[in-house]
């Protein structure tokens, strides 16, 4: 066990061109200049490069650069366009390493490098892995890829297919390939790798075909699998041990994996891992949740079905598991709890904690205690009728029985819908405002559990949606909210479709986001004034990212590729006289074919 | 009423070949199909060319929709096949040819990007009542159409919804 010393280190690098790909792993919490009092983040944050999926262990999504300002934003202007040759979404965000920008693209998943030491950007290499086309039909919600890791010389990324690779970083040659799954059974990879130490964490997708979700950790130079925490199925599987303390009584006992499953069904019991993973240094805990339950009909899985929607703690060496909480119980709307895992630092009434900030597709901001799992807070941001609140006490939510779903009968309005509140998309927070900026999405829906077979490498759905706008005549909404205070204090509306991309907030107090109809836009951190804005060929699902070029400028990188679950509906394979169609989406996205095109571009834009 | 009729199917499938040697060894067999070679899997009318034995039959269309819950079609293709992890069957691009043959050989021998090959799984008579519920979507005849929320914008608020309510659902 390492003892890590915390040290309060305030680090400001603007250069890149001499900066180290440093990955500190040792350092304790640091506190950005400005920073609201007592905000303190995981060190090291994104400056200078970007060179894991989020830019920091932390999740924070945020820069401390702050050549680009709210001075001076409306002097952005493109530096250059690069097309992947791929029109499908653009989920994820690319990589700066070295003076390199690194792409991953949807399925073929090519990984592009571009020289960022020559005008326009040109490329130096493209490295082709040929993934098994079949991956294409398997995959649930469009060919998607959420980026790509930097380590030891690496860029480790994710194929369809279900395979993590390891690509040098100045060749572009292959040097391991490892399958982390099976299409045969309905797995894929769309998620995003982190690297901790010497140890690469991957998770399969899969959770509308009845895979077995699980974390994977294999070692970083040979791609060798190490272990896997399952998540359904024994104690042994799901690596708890000894040191496995959940906060709650629910969440405590022998075998629950089993247990709270019929007989054999935890062995179709979903739960994959699809999201991001944070990585906290001091406490030495990686955190990531769990997607949806085997077989959406929940009456086909009586029980609690652990562990799916499930957040994790876990040992990054041994995967050995912390603490787990399980947010929703007998899952029966599909609300995986994927999404990020914001670790700040901050005064909690009055005291100072470790938080986890969890914006849930339940409709829900979570935040937790990080160290325990507690449950300090958990406030709606987005119309919620599933339940009423939590209680904070037992970690339960006080349901709205009327809004269960069944077999055999529609449950309708239900809010939020199995998109959620948000989806994956990440989230960014500014410690100088105090202010998490959620991209949400207000969609409800009508649901009924079916009849349904498992056949291996189909899906195993069991369940007819519908989806449709929620009430108060918006889609979508990038949210502001006070973590202290809890509650919404701006946001910007999108009348017609969801906010759909990922958020980066920046040392110079701007929040980057971009719209579904393809406006990117910088923000006024602290009051959500449009300050700048710039509409990108398509619309716009993938995650903002800065960096500091060779000459010492700041730039802003977003790729506009429209796609994705809630995206699908804008590529040509899909018919919106169908409101049943990519899993009962298109119900509330028939307007999006006559507001975007498919794309395929990364945007660079500097001053 | 189930139509029995099943059409007899011209049994001598020539094979054009380019290869030389093979070329000359055919010279002195049957007289080639004087049909051009097609663009898409399945062949073209006139050349194995089979028709759906269903056609439009009530039942048939019943059995096809319900079938295509069983097989789990619908996860892939949409509730109503308007698309997902596959494409739409209800539009007019046909990747693979639109002639009850095609459809059939689609199901029976499945696609490159993920579509199986049901042919091992799915008896025969099964796949072309699929076949023809595929035909009859977007028509009259279509089995339990896919049916749009009442309106725009009913998600209600929650009892304590945090939002302010909807101008369409004071």
């Amino acid at each position: 066990m390492r003892i890590y010393l915390p040290t309060l280190i305030v680090i400001l690098i603007v250069q890149s061109a001499a900066m180290e790909t440093a990955i500190a792993q040792n350092s304790g919490p640091i506190t950005v200049p400005g920073s609201r009092p007592n905000i303190q983040l995981v060190a090291p944050l994104a400056s200078g490069q970007w060179t894991m999926p989020a830019g920091d262990y932390g999740n924070t999504r945020f820069s401390p650069l702050d050549s680009i300002n709210t001075r001076n934003v409306q002097n952005l202007h493109v530096v250059t366009t690069t097309s992947t040759g791929i029109p499908h979404g653009h989920e994820g965000q690319p990589l700066v390493v070295n003076n390199t920008l690194y792409i991953v693209t949807p399925f073929p998943n090519n990984l592009i490098a571009l020289d960022l030491t020559k005008p326009g950007f040109p490329q130096k290499w493209i490295f082709r892995p040929n993934p098994d086309i079949r991956s294409v039909g398997i995959a649930c919600c469009d060919i998607v890829n959420r980026g790509a890791s930097f380590a030891d010389g690496k860029i480790i990324y994710n194929t369809l297919d279900a395979h993590t690779l390891a690509v040098d970083a100045n060749t572009g040659k292959e040097i391991w390939r490892t399958a982390v799954g099976d299409i045969k059974i309905g797995e894929t990879t769309t998620m995003a790798p982190v690297v901790v130490r010497n140890m690469v964490y991957a998770g399969i997708s899969g959770g509308e075909l009845g895979v077995r979700g699980r974390l994977i950790a294999m070692d970083l130079k040979s791609g060798k699998i190490l272990w896997r925490a399952w998540n359904s199925g024994s104690d042994a599987d799901a690596l708890i041990g000894p040191n496995f303390k959940p906060f709650y009584a629910k969440d405590q006992g022998k075998d629950l994996g089993l247990s709270t499953w019929t007989p054999g069904q935890w062995k179709l019991g979903g739960g994959p891992v699809w999201g991001w993973i944070s990585y906290d240094p001091e406490l030495n805990l990686i955190y990531y949740g769990t997607g949806n339950p085997g077989v959406w009909n929940a009456d086909m899985r009586p029980g609690d079905n652990k562990w799916s929607i499930t957040i994790w703690a876990r040992d990054p060496e041994s995967g050995q598991a912390k603490w787990a909480y399980q947010v929703v119980a007998h899952d029966a709307w599909d609300y995986d709890e994927i999404m990020e895992n914001i670790l700040v630092d901050m005064p909690w009434q009055g005291r100072q904690r470790k938080l986890l900030l969890h914006p849930g597709r339940t409709g829900f901001m979570f935040v937790l205690d990080r160290e325990s799992g507690e449950v300090l807070s958990a406030e709606k941001y987005e119309p919620v009728n599933w339940a009423n609140s939590y209680n904070l006490k037992t970690g339960l939510p006080d349901e709205n029985p009327e809004k269960r779903t069944h077999a055999g009968q529609y449950a309708t309005h239900i809010c939020p819908s199995s998109t959620g509140g948000k989806d994956f998309i990440p989230s960014a927070f500014s410690p100088r405002t105090g202010l998490l900026y959620i991209p949400a999405h207000n969609t409800c829906m009508d649901y009924e559990g079916t009849a349904v077979n498992y056949i291996a490498g189909t899906p195993y759905l069991g369940a007819s949606v519908r989806m449709y706008p929620g009430p108060g005549g918006y889609q979508g909404e990038l949210v502001a909210w006070d973590v202290a205070q809890a509650k919404k204090v701006w946001s910007v509306k999108d009348i017609d479709l969801p906010v759909y991309s990922g958020v980066l907030a920046t040392g110079g107090d701007l929040v980057f986001y971009g719209t579904m109809e393809g406006w990117f836009r910088a923000l006024d951190a602290h009051t959500g004034k449009v300050l700048w804005e710039f509409k990108t060929a398509s619309g716009i699902i993938g995650d903002p990212i800065t960096f500091s070029g060779p000459d010492g400028k700041q730039y802003v990188a977003i790729y506009s590729g429209i796609g994705g679950w809630m995206g699908a509906t804008a590529l040509p394979d899909v018919s919106t006289d169908d409101p049943y169609a990519t899993l009962g989406a298109t119900g509330a996205m028939k307007k999006i074919k006559t507001l975007t095109q498919p794309g395929d571009l990364l945007y660079v834009f500097g001053y | 009423m189930r139509l029995t009729v099943i059409l007899a199917i011209v049994g001598v499938l020539g094979v054009a070949s380019c290869n030389r040697s093979t070329r000359s060894a055919a010279q002195g067999s049957a007289a080639p199909i004087q049909a051009n070679v097609g663009p898409i899997p399945g062949g073209l009318e006139g050349v194995n060319a089979r028709l759906n034995p269903y056609a439009t039959d009530a039942v048939a269309l019943q059995d096809g929709r319900r079938l295509f819950d069983w097989y789990n079609c619908s996860g892939c293709h949409g509730g109503h096949a308007g698309g997902g992890m596959g494409p739409s069957l209800r539009d007019e691009t046909w990747i693979y040819g639109n002639h009850d043959s095609q459809i059939f050989d689609s199901i029976a021998q499945g696609r490159s990007k993920g579509m199986p090959a049901w042919g091992t799984k799915i008896p025969e008579d099964q796949i072309w009542q699929l076949v023809a519920y595929i035909k009859s979507m977007r028509t009259p005849e279509e089995p339990d159409p896919p049916v749009e929320p009442a309106d725009e914008m009913v998600g209600g608020p929650g009892p304590d919804s945090p939002v302010e309510p909807s101008p369409h659902n004071p």
